[in-house]
């Protein structure tokens, strides 16, 4: 059929829309081997000038040995030009006359000729291994060059097919050995397609939720909001869940010390037990997104992805979280917990929240590098890569190390957290801003 | 005149054209020798003064050796040559030799004391083509931890850089002047075996090893210097149909499927450097209002976009292993650290997650500048060429090979860095200076496709390649990784009317 095809194709394409086809174009549009386009190129081409003459305008594609002389000639013509100043090597006395004495390099030549200079090139070569037809445009082109929009088309409409099947159709090398990961990160936009895959995840992020501080979801539609969102893979929802308790686990045992700390400075209880629910948890979210952002770009591991209703309603449970926190705990805190949803990739975000916890580190008597906590990230990203998941950002103390390129001695700060957390803890007992800074270095 | 099947000029009937052969697996070891630290273990507060003491002491008892077997018995004038530990311990009138780092003095060599001490806002001179005074007046002092030595003979006209560690016999001068007769290298060190890795690692596994197929061809490109325009360039595409085996014909064809790796040695984009050359400055400053910091209006996507599509045509028929060059978004100072996947949304499904792993051994592997591994068992070396460039401008008359020839000799890869050339400040190790000899070293964005074989003192055998630029050249390498023998293909467009 695609032999009917073809001319039909050709004729659209060629003679009522004056546009070029390449062999390759043509394969594509008609799925068909390369090697059968060149030859259906052929076919069209003798078949309509032989109707009427200069109808059809053809490049060819020759490939084989130029003659010898006529290519050195060519390479010096060309090398004189724009190696004036590197004239002196010859002149000199180095031994760059033995160099070519060597045995000639085989070289094989691929030139793309009009139909015009078809005779004058094959002349140029010496043994020509293939010729085939490259291209058939209405009539002389000026610029070779247009040729590639051709393969323009070629790149952006076909670019759904399975690159891996592509050999079977098209008739390209194949080769058995190349992997491609079907769990990637989709760079097109996004495709309702993932959410079949994404709906599994969802509901077990929802489960946790239940159990674990609520105010996770309110990190989970920050991931859909942040437009990041991605198919999500069966294996990486494992390790994705497992993170996320393990997180959680970790988020609660460090709640807990900060709400003995809390206990104490405040008398409000409850309040304080919520706001050890709900004011860690955003804490710690953002910070696993701000990392899982890195890694995303970094190694296409996708995030969860939500429907949009769900983040609505988590999103409005997380502001009223916020709310209450805000009441309780001042503007400090809930710097750190905005800054996601509007400002993912800014470096505006982190700068922010540094200031305010810096200042409360500062109350908490962590020691000298109050300043310089730009870097807190990229710890915590290193920390992932070593982890057997990659992806998971769990550990508490590499998490708020500092790190800064002006850090002279960066290696002293690694064993400090732990002592320094837990005398915080104390200290933090009168100050209600201390704790959670005492949080922050701990994680 | 041409081959009956590899004529395409046929019409009907239309045959089912055969498949072509599979590509085989490309045995790909890469090796991790220049990967920085990561995140705060990476700083730049140490003193570049410690890679030259590192230098110095790592190949001090090679050059040491070479140049007591050289030198032992000589005699001049009744008198034996001996060894002296520190330069600054030679006697004036004594015979003897001494080790050492070169150090050039140069009057056209940009000069870091210079730099501070002069005014900053005035726009810095373009970069020199060569550092080499035409009064000839540039210094040569050999250093070492105690001092320095001014060091002058004719037996100097082998050329040196700045950074290359070396023995010098000879007096000095009533005028302080150390007076060279001769002078001796490092020389190549040990060459691994082929497949030595494999082998003793299977050795180790108690695993017989395993009947190894014919090696393919690697192919190597350099110098894409892609635009991202729209009439980016057409011989771009026909390298890349070239390479998938679609262009050309079935003789031909097949004869592509041989190639089961391609590299790309470095300037995959044009003008995409993070740090702006001169010419791009002035040009940008031109055309924007003042603007502080980096402004991201003036990004375009298209070149990186153009080489991530390119790349994923080539991916699933060929793996790819790409460096970054001068002219990519990298870091700047060697060694260049690898393109980030970023950059590859379409290409990346081929790499494995960095999370994972940090090699892909089929699919798309971004490594370092420069990068060493195993291809096909043979140890590979390989720059984008930075390094030779900026060693040429020491030297004049002296071609690109004998400066790979040379960096190998002197077993430092980029003897130049960190003089004039930027670097990574390394503290306790210095992964420049050549450990393993490689069969294979080859340097990108080269003027010219050159290629030669070294032999070394003990048997080993090094094929040195220039990889030309491709936007000039049009030209790619292949290197038959059994045979090691080179091959150039070169794609070109016949212009209408020429």
């Amino acid at each position: 059929m695609a032999e009917e095809n073809y001319k039909e194709y050709l004729a659209a394409r060629v003679l009522t829309d004056n546009r070029p086809a390449t062999y390759r174009l043509l394969s594509r549009a008609l799925k068909v081997n390369v090697n059968t386009a060149k030859q259906m190129l052929y076919e069209f081409h003798s078949k309509q000038n032989a109707k009427k003459p200069k109808s059809v305008h053809a490049t060819y594609l020759l490939t084989g040995k130029k003659r010898s002389s006529e290519h050195s000639n060519g390479i010096k013509g060309k090398d004189g030009e724009d190696t004036v100043m590197r004239s002196s090597p010859y002149m000199s006395s180095m031994p760059e006359p033995e160099a070519p004495a060597e045995e000639p390099v085989s070289k094989t030549s691929i030139v793309l000729a009009r139909e015009e200079e078809l005779e004058k090139t094959k002349a140029e070569f010496d043994e020509i291994t293939s010729i085939h037809i490259y291209s058939l445009e209405p009539g002389p082109i000026e610029n070779l060059n247009v040729l590639s929009v051709c393969n323009q088309e070629v790149a952006t409409e076909y670019a759904n097919e399975d690159p891996l099947a592509r050999w079977r159709v098209y008739g390209c090398i194949h080769n058995p050995y190349i992997k491609r990961r079907t769990t990637k990160y989709n760079p097109a936009p996004q495709k309702p397609a993932t959410k079949p895959a994404s709906k599994p995840s969802a509901t077990t992020a929802a489960k946790k939720e239940e159990t674990a501080a609520p105010a996770r979801r309110g990190s989970a539609s920050e991931a859909n909001i942040s437009g990041r969102s991605t198919p999500q893979p069966g294996p990486t929802t494992a390790s994705l869940k497992r993170s996320d308790s393990k997180s959680n686990v970790k988020k609660n045992m460090t709640a807990g010390d900060i709400f003995k700390s809390f206990a104490k400075a405040k008398p409000k209880a409850k309040e304080a037990e919520k706001s050890k629910e709900s004011t860690p948890a955003p804490a710690e979210d953002e910070q696993m997104q701000g990392m899982s952002e890195d890694e995303g770009d970094a190694d296409d591991e996708p995030q969860v992805q939500f429907d949009k209703e769900k983040a609505e309603t988590a999103r409005k449970a997380r502001e009223e979280r916020e709310e209450k926190l805000r009441k309780m705990m001042e503007a400090d805190i809930e710097m750190s917990d905005a800054p996601p949803e509007a400002e993912n990739d800014s470096q505006d975000a982190p700068l922010d929240k540094e200031a305010t916890s810096k200042s409360a580190e500062s109350e908490a008597t962590v020691i000298v590098q109050g300043g310089r906590r730009r870097g807190r990230r990229r710890v915590m990203k290193k920390k992932t890569v070593k982890d057997e998941d990659g992806y998971l950002v769990t550990k508490e103390e590499p998490v708020w190390e500092s790190f800064s390129e002006d850090e002279p001695q960066p290696k002293k700060p690694k064993p400090a957290p732990k002592p320094a957390s837990t005398a915080k803890g104390k200290k933090g007992g009168k100050q209600g801003q201390g704790s959670i800074a005492s949080f922050f270095t701990k994680g | 005149m041409v081959l009956t099947d590899g004529d395409v000029l046929r019409g009907e009937p239309f045959e089912d054209p055969a498949y072509l052969p599979s590509r085989n697996a490309s045995a790909y070891r890469p090796l991790h020798t220049f990967e920085l630290p990561k995140g705060v273990e990476k700083h730049y507060q140490q003193q570049y003064a410690d890679m030259y003491f590192l230098r110095l002491a790592q190949l001090k008892k090679f050059v040491r050796q070479n140049a007591k077997d050289a030198w032992e018995d000589f005699e001049l004038g009744e008198e034996k040559a001996k060894y002296v530990e520190r330069v600054l311990d030679v006697r004036q009138g004594e015979l003897c030799w001494v080790v050492g780092t070169v150090y050039m003095e140069m009057n056209l060599k940009p000069n870091v004391l210079d730099d501070i001490s002069k005014e900053h806002w005035i726009a810095a001179p373009p970069p020199r083509e060569t550092y080499v005074s035409t009064s000839g007046r540039d210094d040569m002092m050999l250093e070492d931890e105690s001092g320095r030595l001014r060091v002058t003979g004719d037996s100097l006209n082998t050329h040196y850089v700045t950074g290359c560690v070396l023995a010098a016999l000879g007096t000095e001068q009533a005028d302080g002047s150390f007076q060279v007769i001769a002078t001796q290298y490092a020389d190549l060190p040990r060459q691994p075996q082929r497949w030595e890795r494999e082998d003793s690692e299977l050795t180790v596994a108690k695993k017989p090893k395993p009947k190894r197929e014919k090696a393919g061809k690697v192919a190597i490109v350099s110098g894409l210097e892609m635009t991202g325009k729209e009439d980016d360039d057409l011989t771009l595409d026909l390298l890349l149909e070239y390479l998938t085996g679609e262009a050309t014909g079935p003789p031909d064809q097949s004869s592509v499927a041989k190639i089961t790796r391609l590299i790309i040695a470095g300037n995959s984009l044009s003008h995409a450097s993070p740090i702006l050359s001169r010419e791009d400055f002035t040009a940008k400053k031109g055309g924007l209002k003042k603007h502080y910091g980096y402004d991201s209006t003036s990004y375009n996507a298209s070149p990186a976009e153009k080489l991530d599509s390119f790349l994923s045509e080539l991916l699933p028929t060929v793996p790819v292993t790409i460096l970054p060059g001068t002219s990519d978004p990298a870091n700047v100072a060697l060694p260049q650290q690898p393109l980030h996947p970023a950059l590859f949304p379409l290409s990346r499904p081929y790499a494995n997650p960095p999370a994972q792993s940090n090699e892909t051994l089929s699919g798309l592997d971004s490594v370092t500048n420069p990068w060493e591994g195993d291809i096909e068992g043979w140890r590979v070396l390989g720059t984008s060429g930075q390094t030779v460039d900026d060693l040429l401008k020491y030297v004049d008359g002296v071609e690109p090979l004998e400066v790979m020839e040379m960096m190998l000799r002197w077993r430092c890869i980029a003897p130049t860095a960190p003089d004039t050339l930027w670097c990574y400040p390394f503290q306790d190790d210095d992964p420049l200076v050549v450990q393993d000899c490689p069969h294979v070293y080859f340097a990108g964005s080269m003027r010219k496709f050159e290629k030669r074989v070294i032999d070394g003192p003990a048997g080993q055998r090094v094929l040195l390649v220039c990889v030309p630029r491709f936007r000039e050249s049009r030209q790619v390498v292949l290197v038959d990784m059994e045979s090691m023998d080179v091959e150039l293909v070169e794609v070109g467009v016949v212009q209408p009317g020429s």
